[in-house]
């Protein structure tokens, strides 16, 4: 049942290079055949030379093993170069669709732990499939191959041969297979012993700062140095006794046992007089060319499960569910937003929303305030639709968020958030995501509104700066730069957490003044512990606990003695000199 | 290759190395003396001699056995060999991190260094145990034949012989062009993952504009970029690889055609000249071997090589003996960058013991770099920064570790509960230890949120935490460690205006008897401050009492005016 799966998640992921796959191994299956043919040239002038006294056929012969040679040399070349070529198409085709499933998970996705695996993922699983798209197909039509050749010339020559050449590597399988029983279970063992490890240097490596201030290190290393011990010793429990026997099935698989059977059966059956010399010669060359294949496919086998793995997890990681649009979209009537009987919830047990009632009327301001934890984020987060709610409906001008076309929903709404993230390109693309037609004097309107301008300026290559590499901006002129960008966006609806949070006191007031501007003539729903910033909003909605505990204007929250009033007592009271 | 892993392993390993190759070099030396002994069997045989052919195979029947003995031991003594080195790594790798300074530490050499630590080990370790074998019987084996076939017939041998420098060489090159392409092409996959990762982290602000599809065409032609690359470099890779299979070829060829014109010629007896090309045959059989071991290999080495970088990476020296004998910090005309440009130039503040210290200023002034400097992070260019009248550079890293707190920007939590991530500040430390530091960093209310209380895992990185609470268990943690010196790099930001205002209270606390350093914007603790540093362009501009600064009308007055005028968004 898993091994239809998981075969099927190879299969399915290398789809779009099966062709050119196929194609490889039909080269590769005629490079194996060309790969036979000086063995069996040998065998042949020996005929020629010692049974028929045929030299002018011998050296005919010859000269066919070395054109057989150089034929296989183009023809594994053609493979090889197929199957990289393959290999690399399939890495673009599969970032791709791993690009494209990102764009249609959940926003909430991004938060959870998933993605910061999915890094990971790309590396190192890309990397496993690698070795099966590069390498295992052609390496197991070769195996295949090569033997069926062989057993194919022992039949013509002589039926007799057969179970002497095969002998070893009979033996040989019957011993791996007797070995090979838990090896699925072993390989899982060990790699969650693996991942063990992994963790365990992530965390010392990671948390170094830490581990040093606080004096830990001496600790933190011997913590590391204990799991990596606890890994090998756990390892060698695994191997000690599967060593012997593998190490005694390689032995029966190796070159030199093979030629020792082959001499020992082929002189026996010689004396015997059921067999000529020439065959007692075709035995000594052929016989390893059975146990070959096993030694390579046993080697492979690692790369093959690895490989599996790794197409499983990538196939899950493609199957993401994503957030559903419902097939008939429609378009919102105007840019009223409300949230009614919203509940709520990450871990489908604890509800972090219960029962919201509200409105954001057009071109108002909604301030969200309250302690940590009291879901404020969870809120404005389901405007944009980074999740939906458990109970309830958002609806933008009367129309549910899940039926509005995702381009519509953020032509409607945008929004600055705390944790900004850049992208990895120049400022100005940076800048100008929002509107990519955007002239030069757009952009840097914006720029100065949000104060970062000069700062842009100040930068070798100004606006053509690459972020990322070499230019690391700080928290605060980061978060300006995503200012400036949301400004350049001409949505009605506009979602702020904390967005001046890493604003400098400096440039704050200025920027403040400019962000009032902005959002002077839009619906606004922000949230912010700087209660200074909320005295003028429309309506304050006080939160606790997942619910909306206070709601109204600034003084009449102050006067009514709540919640808020105690927030703003805090507040006042640490401003004053 | 073994002085490579001897330079990562240690000295103690060579012998060990020497013993392993000089038993693998022995299997290869068995196997080579079985082909050779085919030789005179098989010639016994095709002179239809069945009796002469006896004694040859009961030789190969004891070299056999020897091979096998020989085998059997290095086999084992690989596996031996391999998990020793694994272990010796993991004491020395973990050693050493400890002792790398922590500005050496970035995203990118973290990611390596974990890798290196736990991948790069295993991998190591079967080096010794899987891949030595076939490169050195790779070498011993197809010398013993071609040494034997040297003696039978010379010229036969010298033709074989011809190919040997031609496919060494492609060897090593083909071992270049791969090592240069492998180390593009894990950048260029490196680049791809990054960029993918970066796209997806950039998911709600780029959902949000809608640009998607404009994001999605910068990261398609960095894929194309990254495509057309490793196409480029497998091209490469594929010539070399393609060189040396054609020396060996060759190498067949030259023997077989060779050969059968020397026995048309009835200068060489048939049976043995047939004998001697399945030979020929065998001899080529673990060169090509090792071409296949070569990837891995290659992979292996490169690997060890990261090892041995980070192994010799310098630690901070400590020049000294010195140790703080007060709680103060003061900063010598300090001049540091970070390798693009100045970032602190000419820096000087003195900074009394048992004060509340707040560094304020633009951003890109330098404050952070302040806060690092103290804690050594990193080495000063010109100047000095003393802590508690010592260099820092003279003082043991321990014991500066232990006269400081910090509470970084970044927090990191580990993988384990909340209140072990606390306890790392002070492992001995009672209940009521701890307990006076959760509530001196409000994190009651937070604990009360989760039903397991300190015992709450917080997730891998704290995912289980909002911001404002992972801020809060690391000045929890900070607070707990009661060291005489407390650096605070924007500790309070992610809180509320109710938590930090409590908060500010514990700070205000804190510095009675220690001396506090606070990079902060929050007005309430800049005038709590019994000093404020004024940063600008990597120096002090103004620096005292909040009133005294407000009456000189300069920079800070500015700043303050500005603060005071900030209104809310309309």
């Amino acid at each position: 049942m898993r091994e239809t799966k998981t075969s099927s998640a190879v299969s399915r992921l290398i789809k779009p290079v099966k062709g050119s796959l196929i194609f490889a191994c039909v080269v590769q299956f005629f490079a194996a055949i060309a790969g036979v043919v000086p063995f069996l040239a040998v065998i042949e002038i020996g005929k020629a030379l010692i049974a028929d006294g045929n030299s002018a056929r011998a050296v005919i012969i010859a000269w066919v093993a070395a054109g057989a040679l150089a034929l296989r040399l183009i023809l594994i070349l053609t493979a090889s170069v197929i199957t990289h070529k393959a290999d690399a198409d399939f890495q673009l085709i599969l970032r791709r669709q791993i690009a494209q499933a990102m764009t249609r998970v959940p926003l909430h996705w991004f938060s959870s732990n998933s993605a910061g695996d999915l890094k990971k993922t790309m590396q190192d699983d890309v990397k496993a499939l690698h070795v099966i798209v590069g390498h295992v197909y052609t390496a197991i039509v070769s195996a295949v191959v090569t033997p069926i050749c062989a057993l194919a010339y022992l039949i013509y020559l002589n039926p007799w041969l057969v179970p002497a050449a095969i002998l070893p590597a009979a033996i040989g399988m019957a011993f791996f297979a007797t070995q090979m029983g838990d090896a699925k279970a072993q390989m899982d063992e060990y790699n969650k012993a693996m991942s063990r490890i992994n963790a365990s240097a992530l965390a010392y490596v990671q948390g170094i700062s830490v581990i040093k201030v606080f004096g830990g290190s001496d600790q933190a290393s011997d913590r590391f140095v204990k799991t990596g011990h606890a890994f090998i010793d756990e390892f060698w429990n695994w191997v000690k006794d599967k060593l012997k026997a593998s190490a005694l099935a390689e032995m029966i698989m190796a070159p030199m046992t093979s030629v020792l059977t082959a001499a020992g059966f082929g002189l026996a059956l010689f004396t015997l007089g059921w067999i000529n010399a020439i065959e007692v010669l075709a035995l000594c060359v052929l016989t390893p060319a059975f146990t070959h294949p096993f030694l390579v496919l046993n080697f492979m086998q690692h790369f093959i499960m690895q490989g599996k793995d790794a197409a499983e997890r990538l196939v899950g990681l493609l199957e993401t569910p994503k957030l559903e649009v419902s097939e008939i979209t429609r378009e919102p009537e105007s840019t009223r937003v409300e949230f009614a009987g919203v509940c709520a919830t990450y871990d489908g047990q604890r509800d972090v929303l219960s029962d919201i009632e509200l409105v954001l009327e057009p071109k108002t301001v909604t301030a969200l305030v309250g302690p940590s934890g009291s879901g404020k984020t969870t809120l404005s987060r389901l405007l944009p639709r980074f999740f939906d709610p458990r109970a309830g409906q958002v609806t933008l001008g009367g129309v549910p968020l899940s039926e509005i076309a995702p381009d519509i929903l953020y032509s409607h709404v945008s929004f600055v958030f705390q944790d900004v993230r850049l992208l990895r390109a120049t400022i100005r693309d940076n800048v100008a995501m929002a509107a990519p037609d955007a002239t030069q004097e757009d952009i840097e309107r914006v720029a100065k509104a949000a104060h970062i301008h000069d700062r842009i300026l100040s930068l070798q290559q100004g606006y053509d700066t690459m972020l990322g590499e070499g230019t690391s901006l700080s928290g605060g002129e980061t978060q300006r730069i995503t200012i400036a960008r949301a400004m350049l966006s001409d949505t009605p609806i506009v979602v702020l957490d904390e967005a001046m949070a890493f604003a400098d006191a400096e440039n704050s007031a200025a920027l403040r003044k400019a962000m009032a501007d902005w959002t002077g003539a839009r619906t606004v729903l922000m949230i912010a512990h700087d209660l200074s910033s909320v005295i003028n909003a429309d309506q304050i909605c006080v939160m606790k606990s997942g619910r909306i505990v206070e709601r109204g204007q600034h003084e009449a929250l102050v006067s009514q003695g709540g919640l808020y009033a105690e927030l703003w007592g805090a507040m006042v009271q640490r401003n004053v000199a | 290759m073994i002085t490579r892993v001897v330079s990562v392993a240690g000295e103690p390993f060579r012998p060990q190395l020497l013993k392993l190759v000089a038993g693998l070099a022995a299997e290869g030396f068995f196997m080579g003396l079985g082909f050779v002994a085919l030789v005179p069997f098989l010639r016994a045989v095709l002179a239809q001699d069945a009796g002469g052919a006896v004694l040859p195979l009961l030789g190969l029947a004891a070299i056999f056995m020897a091979y096998a003995v020989v085998r059997w031991n290095t086999q084992l003594y690989g596996y031996i060999t391999g998990m020793a080195l694994a272990r010796a790594l993991f004491d020395r790798l973990g050693g050493k991190i400890k002792t790398l300074p922590l500005g050496w530490f970035n995203d990118r050499r973290t990611g390596e260094l974990s890798v290196l630590a736990s991948e790069g080990i295993v991998e190591v370790m079967s080096t010794a145990a899987h891949l030595m074998r076939p490169m050195v019987v790779a070498i011993t084996a197809p010398a013993v034949v071609l040494i034997f076939i040297a003696i039978v017939d010379w010229r036969l041998a010298v033709a074989l012989a011809i190919v040997i420098p031609f496919s060494v060489a492609a060897f090593i090159w083909s071992g270049r062009l791969m090592h240069s392409s492998d180390d593009s092409i894990h950048g260029t996959a490196a680049d791809a993952a990054t960029r993918i990762y970066e796209f997806a982290q950039a998911q709600p602000v780029l959902r949000a504009f809608g640009r998607n599809e404009g994001a999605a065409k910068v990261l398609d032609n960095a894929l194309v970029e990254s495509h057309s690359a490793t196409v480029f470099k497998l091209k490469n890779a594929v010539r070399g690889f393609l060189l040396y299979t054609m020396t060996i070829q060759a190498a067949i060829t030259v023997l077989l055609v060779y050969g059968v014109n020397r026995g048309l010629g009835g200068e060489v007896d048939v049976p043995e000249l047939v004998a001697l090309f399945v030979l020929g045959i065998r001899f080529a059989e673990p060169l090509l071997g090792a071409a296949d071991v070569q990837d891995v290999l290659r992979s292996s080495d490169a690997t060890m090589g990261r090892m041995h970088d980070i192994m010799e990476t310098p630690p901070m020296p400590v020049t000294g003996q010195a140790t703080p004998t007060d709680k103060s910090v003061r900063f010598e005309s300090v001049d540091f960058d970070y390798g693009a440009g100045p970032v602190l130039q000419g820096f000087s503040l003195d900074i009394p013991e048992n004060q509340l210290i707040a560094i304020v200023g633009p951003s890109g002034a330098g404050k952070s770099t302040v806060l690092r400097l103290i804690a050594r992070f990193f080495d000063v260019a010109g100047g000095r920064v003393q802590l508690g009248g010592a260099d820092v550079r003279e003082v043991e890293t321990e014991t500066l570790m232990r006269h400081l707190a910090v509470v970084f920007q970044d927090v990191y939590l580990f993988d384990g509960t909340i209140g072990e991530n606390i306890l790392i500040g002070k492992p001995g430390a009672t209940k009521d230890e701890l307990w006076s530091a959760v509530q001196a960093a409000q994190l009651e209310a937070t604990l009360a949120r989760f039903p397991e209380g300190l015992d709450t895992p917080v997730g891998e990185g704290g995912a289980a935490l909002s911001g404002g609470e992972k801020q809060r268990v690391s000045i929890a943690r900070a607070l707990l460690k009661d060291a005489d010196i407390v650096l605070l790099d924007e500790a309070t930001a992610a809180l509320d205006a109710l938590d930090e205002a409590r908060m500010r209270a514990s700070i205000e606390k804190l510095s009675q008897d220690r001396t506090v350093i606070a990079i902060t914007h929050r007005l309430s603790t800049i005038q709590a401050a019994d000093k404020i540093a004024f940063l600008e362009d990597g120096r002090v501009a103004e620096e005292g009492g909040h009133a005294e600064l407000l009456a000189l009308g300069g920079r800070y007055a500015d700043f303050c005016n500005l603060m005071k005028t900030s209104g809310g968004p309309k």
